[in-house]
């Protein structure tokens, strides 16, 4: 099934507007980030951690709605869906 | 007592009409109407660039000011986010927000501003002469 992955601000940068991602079934969100993540060169270490974890001012959201990274990890990804990451706000 | 009315929740790439949105704010009852207008600051830099999460940030300013309404009895609150390429001068943000009185019109257009500051996806990119540098917020 086919999942959107967009990215915002400096992360667009890096990945560009947005990857789409063959996903399988039961994957969770962390997991299909981390496959976006690792699909760019130098991807992967410009969101995650060393030990795996994502670097703590990264933002990810789940069809529009922000979802904590403890939360990423157990939330399984479904067709169609849009997840989004990005640096912190600097609106108004 | 009206009931509040809904106005205008952008973002856009379009100036903003700044007087038309001020007398468009008022209701026969307002006592006050608070005006928040963010400009492009000359910090050593030659322009801006914004980008947003555009559904989203929408989304989220429409949520914020729905908050704002009932915890500050507003009668009508109107936000215009803009994004694009601006100069220094230029207009980033307006909020306008009538009330009843003043106290309840100033904390509902501080309440707004602070909240999309910390919660609505929307990003700065500062352009100087050597480069560019994004501008992060305080809020993961």
């Amino acid at each position: 099934m086919k999942v959107r992955v967009r990215f915002f601000a400096r992360f667009r940068e890096a990945f560009g507007p947005e990857l789409e991602v063959d996903a399988i079934k039961g994957e969770t969100l962390l997991e299909i980030v981390r496959r976006a993540a690792s699909s760019k060169r130098d991807g992967y270490s410009t969101l995650f951690e060393e030990d795996g974890r994502l670097k703590r001012f990264v933002i990810v959201m789940h069809n529009g709605s922000r979802v904590e990274h403890a939360d990423a990890e157990q939330i399984s990804v479904a067709e169609g869906d849009e997840i989004a990451v990005f640096p912190p706000v600097a609106g108004g | 007592m009206e009931e509040p009315v809904s106005g205008r929740i952008s973002v856009t790439n379009e100036d903003i009409e700044i007087e038309p949105m001020i007398e468009a704010a008022k209701q026969r009852t307002s006592g006050a109407i608070v005006t928040f207008l963010g400009m492009v600051r000359d910090d050593g830099i030659e322009s801006m660039e914004l980008f947003a999460y555009d559904e989203v940030a929408v989304h989220d300013m429409t949520e914020i000011r729905d908050d704002a309404v009932r915890q500050f009895n507003l009668q009508r609150v109107d936000i215009v986010h803009r994004i694009g390429h601006l100069r220094v001068g230029e207009n980033i943000l307006l909020i306008v927000v009538a009330a009843g009185h003043r106290k309840e019109a100033f904390q509902g257009c501080e309440y707004i501003l602070e909240r999309i500051k910390e919660r609505a996806p929307i990003w700065k990119k500062e352009y100087l002469a050597d480069g560019h540098r994004w501008i992060e917020g305080d809020h993961p």
